[in-house]
Parts: structure tokens; sequence; C-alpha cells
């Protein structure tokens, strides 16, 4: 499935057809009609009724009924339990409100203490309120509905994320709630130029999507490509960010992520700081940077805190492991089944002495041995750290030790998973991992079926296909092709801060500078 | 609406694809194709053919300037009609599918020579076609990419070939111009062969951004080519004498025989597997040239399926003919001529047509 659609995949967004015929046609929800609104009705008895139809039996729903103010207006809060702060709505709604002493003349009943009030004056707000965690007050005469903001659902503290943690930086995460996240990026740019646009995405889940970026800086075709590919997304509920990022991807045929995923505020800040744009999604803590590049998927936010030259080292370490990582078992396997001229005569008698009691040919030796190793890393990432480590001294002992002594593979085998192993957990996007280390299999056969010859096919093909790409409409070879000198600064080598006085044209920018006349020279 | 503007390409990447057309497997026989009738002069004849060839160059985008947004198709189209233009495209489609052939076969015999002795030519034409395909289909833009990619990323390649440099002897190349200038103005017409890509100018131009740089990137595309072949042959006249070179019958190849590392004891297999990537581009951009005529031919809105016919054929007459060293030298002498055609005659041609057309038009009316 794969390689074919590598070739004959159709980019979903390139072509001005869009799929304007093919809309679903068994709707997967049966929609309320938008029309037609049920407004509420100024009996409370009567509304009551309503709310018992309407959520017929739920054990986590609450109607709370009590006299309000001096008068003893008859009135109910509804709410879930669960979705709503406890606190807030004791101290701050029913307390003001039961209480009788707060009662003035002056008003009809007394005000709850809350500041996010807004009024409900149809059955169909007042659902959408309630499923979201708000608190719903009703009264008696009165012909709409008060609703209070005292959500407080379960939430997560603040912790480092697991995926991305940091040497140098900010050691908070995004967490789960979009408002949260929100304002852990307001922080960073506390500017007015930040600008946010929400949307709703899923029929039934009903995900809040938020879109940020710097109106001064980013460009503006790219936020309206972004923004009708997501009103284009046309489901029943998205879970996850990822799944957002696979809607809204220019080539989903494609095993490269085409979007950087982050659980980091401050990667996510510098990112919208040169030009890109930030997808919150409400209920997943991570979030999609849009437009990026192949390059970018190699940078992380820790470079620009550590020594430059330090910095630039580790980036040049991380392209080096991405070759290991797709090229090694591949060279490996052609070097010892094809073009054994190449390496000198020591080295392969070497190899050749190691490999003198395995009993398979190179490539079912190769894919014996890869396909350990991938076992054992999927084994160790779903298994609590307590038995983890289990996987690491079994993985070690049984692979390392027992399977060379029996003589299924060979030391020169075990050598080269190992690196390849190391190289593919070098690089900073995960997903930019996964896709070397699946990648890694298709080499592996072309190496044994066409040699050295078969590496350069599958690495042009590779590359091709890389050079096809775009994200969001910009190229994603970006700034190695289409080369563009000035990024140069920030892709093999990070080169100084202060010498970076443009903001990378990868990312489309409509301001290009972003550094001041350099840095204070001299004792002056 | 301009075909060309949603493939747009960069001066880097024009020049990147000219200079990619012109340097194909052509740059390992070279030195001693040259060596055969000029001797150890033959590194004048380079000189010689590039002036010539940057002249025809001058020609075409004379011819182009007039047409700034039409690819050869719509180009033809304009001049003689829609009909007699399409009649007029056959040639061009011919021409570039061979060429993209040749470029392809020859590859395919080396790498079967050096690499796959027992894979059937067959399969490896095979495994050229996929990524060729996916390069092709996308167009001028992605293969623009490319093309620039390679060209800087591969840029080290030259610099192996100085590690013989001090085995070499200078004098060699002494005493320049022993024979005069005949022997080496005789060689023009083999070297100039070797300068084939030219054309490709019909394609690349209309998709450049910046127009007003087609000259200067035309030039540096041909200098590069010129730097690039001087530079294989005086290092081949040095490091092997006059009457070895006429023997062997890939002096490049010989040359880099001689590298070895310790840890590497057979570089230029490893050299010649990259080197794919760089022909890769030759016979890439002639097979767009195909395609996308092929499309147009035909009224088709884009050419993948253009692409694949090709290819196809390719495959096809791969499997039926079997070609062989023999064939493909004899295929290319055939080809020079049809070359040297379209390379100097087509293009002063379709210019004095235009110019001579204007002419009457302003006429006419007035």
């Amino acid at each position: 499935m794969f390689p074919f659609n590598l070739f004959f995949g159709k980019r979903r967004y390139s072509s001005a057809r869009q799929n304007a015929g093919n809309k679903d046609v068994r709707p997967f929800m049966p929609e309320q009609s938008e029309g037609e609104e049920h407004p509420l009705d100024s009996d409370l008895s009567r509304n009551l009724e309503e709310v018992a139809r309407r959520f017929p039996d739920w054990p986590d729903f609450v109607v709370f009924r009590f006299a309000s103010g001096s008068e003893q207006i008859p009135a109910a809060l509804l709410y879930l339990d669960g979705l709503t702060d406890k606190k807030a709505v004791n101290d701050n709604i029913l307390q003001p409100m039961m209480s009788s002493q707060q009662g003035n003349s002056s008003t009809r009943f007394p005000e709850p203490t809350i500041g996010d009030v807004r009024r409900a004056h149809n059955w169909q707000e007042l659902e959408y309120a309630i499923m979201n965690g708000d608190c719903v007050l009703l009264l008696d005469g009165c012909a709409h509905a008060l609703v209070y903001n005292a959500s407080g659902w379960p939430q997560r503290s603040i912790t480092d994320p697991q995926l991305e943690s940091s040497l140098k930086g900010a050691h908070q995460g995004f967490v789960e709630t979009a408002a949260q996240n929100l304002a852990l990026l307001r922080r960073y740019l506390p500017n007015k130029e930040l600008r946010i646009h929400k949307t709703i995405v899923g029929k039934r889940g009903k995900t809040t999507l938020f879109i940020l970026f710097l109106a001064d800086v980013a460009h503006p075709d790219v936020l309206e490509e972004l923004r009708s590919r997501i009103d284009k997304i046309d489901v029943d509920a998205v879970i996850n960010t990822g799944e957002v990022a696979e809607y809204i991807e220019d080539n989903p045929y494609s095993p490269f992520p085409q979007f950087i995923l982050t659980e980091r505020p401050d990667s996510a800040a510098s990112q919208l700081l040169q030009g890109r744009y930030v997808v919150i999604v409400d209920r997943s803590p991570s979030v999609i940077i849009a437009p990026s590049t192949f390059i970018s998927l190699f940078q992380s936010v820790d470079d620009y805190s550590s020594r430059w030259m330090i910095a630039s080292f580790i980036r040049l370490l991380r392209f080096l492991a991405f070759f290991i990582a797709l090229l090694l078992p591949a060279i490996y396997i052609s070097f010892i089944s094809y073009n054994y001229e190449v390496i000198p005569l020591q080295l392969f008698l070497s190899i050749a002495e190691s490999r003198e009691r395995v009993p398979f040919p190179p490539l079912l030796e190769a894919m014996l041995m890869e396909i350990m190793l991938e076992m054992m890393r999927e084994a160790g990432i779903r298994l609590p750290a307590s038995v983890g480590q289990t996987i690491g001294i079994v993985g070690g002992i049984v692979v390392g030790q027992a399977a060379v002594q029996a003589g299924v593979v060979s030391n020169i085998m075990v050598i080269v998973v190992a690196s390849t192993a190391i190289a593919s957990f070098i690089l900073p996007s995960y997903d930019m991992g996964t896709a070397v280390r699946l990648l890694r299999f298709p080499m592996m056969i072309m190496a044994s079926l066409f040699g050295l010859v078969g590496i350069v096919i599958g690495f042009m093909t590779i590359l091709i296909h890389l050079m096809s790409l775009e994200s969001l409409g910009t190229p994603y070879g970006s700034p190695l092709a289409p080369f563009r000198w000035s990024d140069m600064k920030d892709t093999f080598v990070r080169f100084p801060l202060w010498s970076m006085v443009q903001r990378p044209k990868s990312a489309r920018p409509i301001q290009d500078k972003r550094v001041g006349r350099g840095r204070p020279r001299g004792d002056d | 609406m301009k075909v060309t503007r949603l493939n747009e390409i960069t001066l880097m990447q024009y020049i990147a694809i000219v200079h990619g057309a012109q340097v194909g497997t052509g740059i390992f026989s070279l030195p001693k194709d040259i060596a055969l009738k000029a001797g150890a002069d033959g590194w004048i004849s380079i000189l010689i053919s590039w002036a010539v060839i940057t002249l025809a160059g001058c020609v075409m985008l004379l011819l182009l300037r007039k047409f700034p947004d039409d690819p050869l198709p719509s180009l033809l189209g304009k001049i003689f009609g829609r009909r007699l233009g399409k009649l007029a495209l056959l040639p061009f489609i011919v021409y570039f599918g061979c060429f993209g052939w040749i470029v392809m076969v020859n590859s395919m015999l080396y790498i079967k020579a050096w690499f796959l002795p027992k894979t059937s030519v067959f399969l490896i034409i095979l495994l050229f076609a996929v990524p060729t395909f996916m390069l092709v289909r996308n167009g001028m833009r992605v293969i623009g990419r490319y093309a620039e990619f390679i060209l800087y990323s591969m840029a080290w390649m030259p610099v192996f070939l100085l590690f013989p440099l001090s085995d070499g002897h200078w004098t060699n190349l002494l005493p320049i111009l022993k024979d005069g200038w005949t022997p080496v103005l005789g060689s023009v017409r083999e070297t100039l062969f070797a300068f084939t890509g030219m054309e490709i100018l019909f394609f690349v131009y209309p998709h450049l951004k910046r127009k007003q740089y087609a000259f200067h990137g035309m030039l540096i595309a041909s200098t590069l080519t010129m730097f690039l072949y001087t530079f294989v042959t005086i290092l081949c006249y040095i490091q092997f004498p006059q009457d070895e070179i006429v023997q062997i019958n890939q002096p490049l190849m010989n040359l880099l025989k001689i590298i070895e590392f310790r840890f590497l004891e057979r570089f230029d297999m490893i050299f010649f597997a990259l080197y794919l990537f760089v022909v890769s581009r030759s016979w890439s951009v002639y097979g767009f040239a195909t395609a996308y005529s092929l499309g147009r031919l035909f009224n088709r809105e884009n050419h993948t399926g253009m692409t694949a016919l090709y290819l196809l054929a390719i495959l096809v007459v791969v499997f039926v003919r079997q070609p062989t060293w023999n064939q493909s030298i004899r295929f290319g002498d055939a080809m020079t001529i049809f070359n040297e055609w379209m390379l100097f005659i087509v293009p002063v041609v379709l210019l004095a047509f235009v110019q001579i057309k204007a002419l009457f038009r302003r006429r006419t009316p007035g």
C-alpha cells in the first residue's frame, strides 16, 4: 500500500478541484435543525419537566431546587457533577443566593459572585452549556436561564513533558486544557499582535481549536489555507492533536511528519516568533506547529540556549544519526552480500569470521535483529517503568549475548542494530524517528536485492518524495531545496543568535527582521 | 492563464537544471573520445565547444524572450498555429524521448558492468524508472529542487579526483598545440555532443521566475559544465600518457580506481553509485520534456499518464532490444547529427521565421 501510494497518491490539497461533490450522504448523528429553536418557558415547573425529559437518567446530573433571596423565588440550579468546581458552586452561587441577609431590596434576588455569566434563551444553548461544565440557573418567572462558568473538570498539573524533556528551557509542558495552554503561550508573548482564532471541530465531540499566530509576522495566505482545511474536517469527534494533524496534512501517503507536534510552550512560542502557526487542540497536551520543514524537525529549542558551537555540533550529530538510522543496516547487507570488494580485506575477514556460524543470509539476519529491536522498544514504551527495566535486561542478555553465542546472529550485526537504535533515538522529533525506523526496512530489502545501487535508488526515491512534499503549501525541503542561503544560518550549523538577523524564509514570514543591529561590542 | 505560474523556479534551480541536463554519462569516456582526434590538446576543444554552445544558448534565449511564458509546445503553437504547431512538435518529442532513453540506457550499461552483471537490463531500467516517475510527474518545480540539491550536495565529487594528482605528469600536456589547430578543431564535434542539454532551455526558461537573469544563468550553467569537463580531461591526461589513454574505454573510471583509502578499498564503486544521482537529473529532465510535450500534444492538463507511458515505452524497448554497448554507441553516433540540428539549426530557423513573420505583420496592416 505505502510505496504504491507514494507514487500515485494525489496530494490532497494541491489540486484546485476539491471534494465538492462527495460530501457524505448519511450524517453520523441526527442533527437538530439549526433554524428550529425551542425557547425556554417562564414557568419554572414547566421548565423542569422539560429538563427531566431532555436529561432522562444521568446519574451525574444534579438538579438542585431552592428558594432564593428574601422574596423566596423558586429557583433551580442544574449542573453535571464532576465537570463543575464544587467549591465555586457552593461558595459563589448557592451561598449568596440562599442566605437571606444579603437579600437587598433593590434587586429581586441576590447575585451569585461569579463574573463569567451569560444568558441562554433556548434549550440547545442550555444543553451545550451543561455538557461543557457550566452551571445553569433557572428562575421562576424568567424566560431565560443564567449560565455561570464554574467549570472544574479533572486536570493534571503542569509538568515537564515526558517525550521532549528539556535541558535548559522551561520545564512547563502543555496540559489537556486549552485555556491553560493559551495562558502558557501568552506568558511568552505578551504582544497584542498575537492573534487567536477559535473554531470548533467534530459533530459529537465539539473540540475547540485555537489557531495562534503573530499577525504582523505570519503570512496571511497560510492562515487562509489552514483555516479552510480545518473547516473541512467533518467527523464525529477528534480525540487527540495527532488526529487533527492527519486530517489537515498535505500528503497523507507519506511516512514523514508534515507538522511538528510539541508539548513544550517555549518551543511553540519560538516557532510563533519565526512566523509559523500554532494550533491548540482542547483536551490534548500537544500542539500543531505549521508549516514545518524537514530541517525544522531536526531543530530543538534547547539548541538556542546552549553555546552555538555545541549546539551546531549536536545538530550535525543528528543529521549523521539520520543517515545511520536509515542506511546502516542496508549498507551492512550490501557490503556483505554484494559489494564486498569495497571494504578492505582485513575488515572483511573479521566480519566473515564473526558470521562463520550464522546460518541465515544477511537480510534475514538483519531483519530478525531489527524486528527484535523494534519489539523491545515498543514493549519498553508500554510497560510501567518498574517492569520496563526487565526488558532492558532481557533484551541485553538474550539478544546481545545469547543470540551471538548460539550463532543465530553475528557480533557485527549486534553492533549495527545497536548503533541504529541509538541513532534513531537522537532525533528530537519522535515522529521523524519513527519514520526513519520504518523506512529502514524497505532500504534493507533494496540493499539485499541490488546492493549499493539499490541503496542509491532507494535513497533517491526518498529524496524525491521529500522534495515533492509540502506543508501547508510551503516546500518541505526548504531551505535545502529550494535552496535559501539566508536560512543556512540555522540549518546544519546554528550561527550565533545575533547573526541570525532574519526570520527563516521557509516559514514565509511577512516581516523579515527579528534581531536588532548586532550585539554591543568592545568596552564602551 | 500562464501555464507556468504554479511552477516557477529560482535562478539557482534554472542553472542546476541546465547544467544537470548537460552532464551525463558522457564524462566517463570524454577524455578518450577527444584524445582520439586531438591528442593532448583535447582540452582546448572543450573551451571552443563551450564558446559555441553558449552562443547557441544565446540564440535560443533570443527566441524564447519573445515568448516568455510559453514552453516549447505552446511556443510552436504560437509560431505555426495550432495544427501545424503540433505537427512541428513531433520531431521534438522523438528527440527528447530518444535522448532520455539513451542517457538511461548508458547509465544502465555502466551499472550492469560494474555492479550487477547478472541482473537483467530490464530490471535495472525498472529500478531507474521508479524514482524517475515520481520526479517527472511532479513537474518542473520539483525537478528544479532535486537538481539544485544534487548540484551542491554532490559538489565534493570532483575534489576527490585530485587525490592521485601527485602521481601525475604535467608534462603529458606539453607541448601545447604540437600539431596545430586542425586536430583541435576536428574534435569539437565530439565535444559538442557532451554539451548537449542546452536545448532544455525551451522548457526551463518559461518557468524561470526572474527572466532578466536568464542569460547569466545559462552562461553560469554552461561554464560549470565546461569547468567540470576541462578539469576531468586535464586530470586524466596528466595521469595517463596519450598512447595509453586512447586504449582505455573510460579513463575517468581508471582514474577513480587509483584512489584508495585504508578503510575503503574500492572508492570508485561508492563514487560511481553516487554518480547515479547526478545522471538521474539528466534523464529526468529529458523525460519531463518528453512527457510534457506528449501531454500537450493530446491536450492533457497533467502529464502523469504520459510520464507512465513514456517510461513504459522505454521498458518495452529495452525488454525487446536488450541494448548492448555497441548498440548504444551506434545509436549515440546517430543522435549526434540530430542533436546538432536541434542545437544550432532549429533555434536559428525559428528565430528567423519569427522575425520575418513580425516584419510582414508590421507591413500588411500599415
